[in-house]
């Protein structure tokens, strides 16, 4: 007792602060204020926070200052390909953008070949000819080539490999002759023919005749437009500020939004769900009892995949049910409602579990007394039983919300991965990691962390308030009571106040508290 | 009292049912996006398509999504890049769909025989190369696929029920004798490689656990080495240690589009500009 008052005596200051009010009109606010907070979220335009994709940092760009040239518009083609182009036969080819004047092709030995347009050359100020120009360019494809190389072998892992750099636009290599600047159908392309092509063949006839694959004769073509370097704009420092702010534009938050819906509405069920299922299992026989309680409680020992493969199997067009429901409208598989439904299935045992945990716990006798008064069951329950469980209901409400929010197996198995539309932030996170996105997966990550903190403080704060409240269950009593004079009532209060009990003190005082003030209200 | 009780449950009702209305009324666009406004007198301006594409195309597909949206306005729903497998699953389940493209013959069978997809509209768009990837300066040497049997350290493998690259690499390792199985399922590993395999969901998974570093190496398509960072080409595996690598692409049979997914395979395998991109991400067209 001691300690209780200690403890009191502690919490004293917070709570002149926050008046003490009854349980259920802290139940109301609390709905109220997380109602408004959850409009506000979702009244901002999900679209506005869809990711922007803006231009990436020009990395495709370099020039060397003291050469005086530079290159731009740098592409890498990993691949080509050897249908003709309208009708046209190239043999092998690779694209080349109209205004592409440098070529770099990588033969299959490793060696490179440089092809320069002769009218660049003039006009970016570049000598073929001249040592420090072909290794200043050399420099320049090679940084270009890694950057834009997608992960793929690269120029400078080799610095042995020849280089050969020409004016002209065709050059010969082994059993093939790469051609550039080949115009067909209105468009450029860099070609692979054979080397020996006989006039008026066909080059993939001619190398069919020959048995050489075009396809083999280059490893990877990389193109770009060579200017003097006062036309290259200068590569932009990205300072950290920028980086983030880019990472933050581009950030797609929808996972959040998705994530935000579909639990609030779930939870939204699952909380009448959940409280009805209790209320209602409670009242049943013990053998019922202990078979709902099962049905009831499943979905939380089940693995996640299991309740969503079964849902699957009962929505999905693989069984006779889920057929017979796709005939009849009900096609929920891969949407939207369908993550609902999945987190309604996940979160529902937690909020039954807690709400019925609570309900056991209440004074029995207490209820029968409501009942010898000619209460109602279903008075009982709203008047009664929700009030005085309500901290555990919150707190089952509570941790129903994070699962919800958390849940991952069930979801991705029968509504899927749709950005926008069932991408939860779990979802979000694995696929974002798997697609290599580890920066964004951490953001996530962050996010869900700070949500469970969150979540976590909210249940601390709150089962310590609605624990004081116990506590100084007596006081909110007197003060009902002050209440209950002001309005003439004094005289049922002091027949109450003669009832008080020892050890089921605050229930009793709950009750007193209610039974007067519904006195006082009829 | 009373009233003021009232007043404030009132409240919160309408907060609740406010917030219900507005979860409703925001976005509750389910994902069968692929049959959305077919109905509508602008149907043809307003054409979504919902594309299901082999992971490996993850990177390279956006682009011509986007590329095919500027030309033509037709949009695509969030295109979903699993493993073929599980593509086919998630048609069979009733997902929504237009467009399906895989990364093997054997999936794209099992869509046509499920008729999933209109067998007349299949066509090989792409093929690709098997190679070993290593992590990027990791150092592994292989020279053969029997020195698979030699690496030190995991060997992720793509799961072959779900992952066409599994299922090659299974092939390529029963060709040297690591694999129970010559069709590359439903086999066993060698004793000398059981412990060390690891089973990827999705061939981008294999790649990015290489790249992560959790595995020593992996099998996984040459396009997927320019799509993810850290990992580079150790060993190509030769063409005939497995069956030829091709990317069948057809028309999804309950797709309310057809027409238009039709011509966006057409547009894939024929505008230049799509053929660039699929250059630069390492798809060769079939």
């Amino acid at each position: 007792m001691t300690s209780c008052c200690a403890h009191t005596t502690y919490r004293t200051g917070a709570s002149d602060i926050m008046p003490e009010a009854p349980c259920r009109h802290r139940a109301v606010q609390l709905l109220v204020a997380l109602a408004v907070a959850l409009l506000v979220l979702l009244g901002c335009p999900g679209r506005a926070w869809a990711a922007d994709k803006s231009e990436q940092a020009e990395n495709n760009a370099a020039a060397n200052e003291e050469a005086g040239f530079g290159l731009t518009d740098f592409t890498r083609y990993n691949v080509g390909n050897g249908r003709p182009v309208k009708d046209v036969d190239l043999g092998y080819r690779y694209p080349l953008a109209d205004d592409a004047n440098l070529v770099a092709a990588v033969t299959a030995d490793g060696s490179v070949l440089v092809f320069v347009d002769n009218k660049a050359c003039d006009v970016a100020g570049f000598a073929a000819d001249a040592e420090s120009d072909a290794q200043a360019l050399r420099e320049l494809v090679e940084k270009l080539d890694e950057n834009v190389s997608k992960g793929g072998e690269v120029l400078a892992d080799n610095p042995g490999r020849g280089w050969t750099v020409t004016t002209a636009t065709e050059t010969s290599c082994g059993a093939y002759r790469v051609r550039v600047g080949v115009e067909a159908g209105g468009r450029r392309y860099v070609s692979v023919v054979p080397s020996e092509l006989a006039e008026g063949s066909l080059p993939s006839d001619a190398a069919d005749e020959q048995g050489v694959d075009l396809a083999d004769a280059l490893l990877w073509v990389d193109t770009a437009r060579l200017v003097s370097a006062a036309d290259v704009a200068p590569a932009a420092e990205v300072s950290p500020g920028e980086r983030a702010a880019s990472f933050f534009s581009e950030l797609d938050l929808r996972p959040l939004m998705v994530s935000l819906k579909t639990s609030a509405l779930a939870l939204a069920v699952t909380f009448v769900l959940g409280l009805l299922a209790a209320w209602k299992t409670m009242g049943t026989s013990s053998r019922l009892k202990g078979l709902l309680d099962s049905v009831f409680t499943i979905p939380m020992v089940l693995p996640p995949t299991v309740c969503g493969f079964l849902l699957l199997l009962l929505f999905g067009q693989a069984t006779p049910v889920g057929q017979w429901l796709i005939a009849h409208g009900v096609s929920l598989v891969f949407t939207w409602p369908a993550a609902v439904l999945s987190a309604i299935v996940v979160s529902f045992p937690l909020m039954y579990r807690t709400a019925l945990g609570a309900f056991e716990g209440l004074d029995a006798q207490m209820l029968d007394a409501a009942r010898t008064l000619g209460w109602s069951e279903r008075r009982i329950f709203a008047r009664l039983m929700l009030p005085l469980a309500w901290p555990s209901i919150a707190a089952g409400t509570v941790l129903a919300f994070a699962r919800a929010m958390g849940e991952f197996g069930c979801t991705l198995f029968f509504a899927g991965n749709y950005a926008g539309v069932t991408q939860t932030i779990p979802i979000a996170i694995y696929f974002e990691w798997m697609s290599g996105n580890t920066d964004v997966a951490l953001f996530w990550v962050v996010v869900v962390i700070l949500l469970s903190f969150l979540v976590i403080l909210f249940i601390n704060v709150y089962t310590a308030r609605s624990q004081r409240y116990r506590e100084r269950g007596g006081a909110g009593v007197a003060r009902r009571e002050r209440k209950g004079a002001r309005a003439g009532a004094e005289e049922a209060a002091d027949g109450l106040e003669e009832q008080g009990g020892d050890a089921l003190r605050i229930d009793r005082e709950g009750l007193r508290a209610l039974l007067l003030g519904d006195e006082e209200e009829a | 009292m009373y009233a003021r009780l009232l007043t404030r449950r009132a409240a919160a009702v309408a907060c609740s049912l406010a917030l219900v209305a507005g979860i409703a009324g925001c976005s509750p666009e389910p994902a069968a996006t692929g049959s959305a406004d077919a109905a509508g007198s602008d149907a043809a301006e307003a054409v979504e398509l919902q594309i299901f594409a082999a992971n490996s195309l993850e990177k390279a597909m956006p682009e011509v999504e986007a590329l095919y949206t500027e030309q033509t306005g037709v949009t695509f729903a969030d295109t979903q890049y699993k493993g073929s497998g599980d593509l086919v699953e998630q048609m069979r389940g009733g997902a929504p769909v237009d467009v399906l493209i895989t990364a093997s013959s054997g999936t794209m069978d099992d869509a046509v025989e499920g008729e999933l997809v209109d067998d007349a509209t299949r066509q090989d768009m792409f093929v690709n190369d098997l190679v070993i990837v290593r992590g990027e300066g990791s150092g592994v040497e292989v020279g053969s696929l029997e020195d698979v049997a030699s690496v030190d350290g995991n060997i992720a493998i793509g799961e072959p029920g779900a992952v066409p690259a599994g299922k090659y690499a299974n092939q390529s390792l029963a060709s040297v004798g690591l694999y129970s199985n010559e069709e590359g399922e439903d086999g066993e590993y060698a004793d000398s490689i059981a412990d060390k395999v690891v089973q990827a969901d999705k061939v981008g998974t294999a790649a990015q656990y290489v790249s992560t570093g959790d595995c020593a190496i992996g099998f996984v398509y040459t396009s997927d080495v320019y799509r993810y960072d850290g990992i580079e080409v150790a060993y190509t595996c030769p063409d005939d240690s497995h069956k030829p690598i091709v990317y069948p692409g057809a028309v999804a049979s309950s797709s309310e589009n057809a027409e238009a997914a039709a011509d966006f395979l057409e547009f894939c395998m024929t505008d230049e500009d799509a053929l660039a991109i699929w250059a630069e991400y390492g798809f060769e067209l079939a």
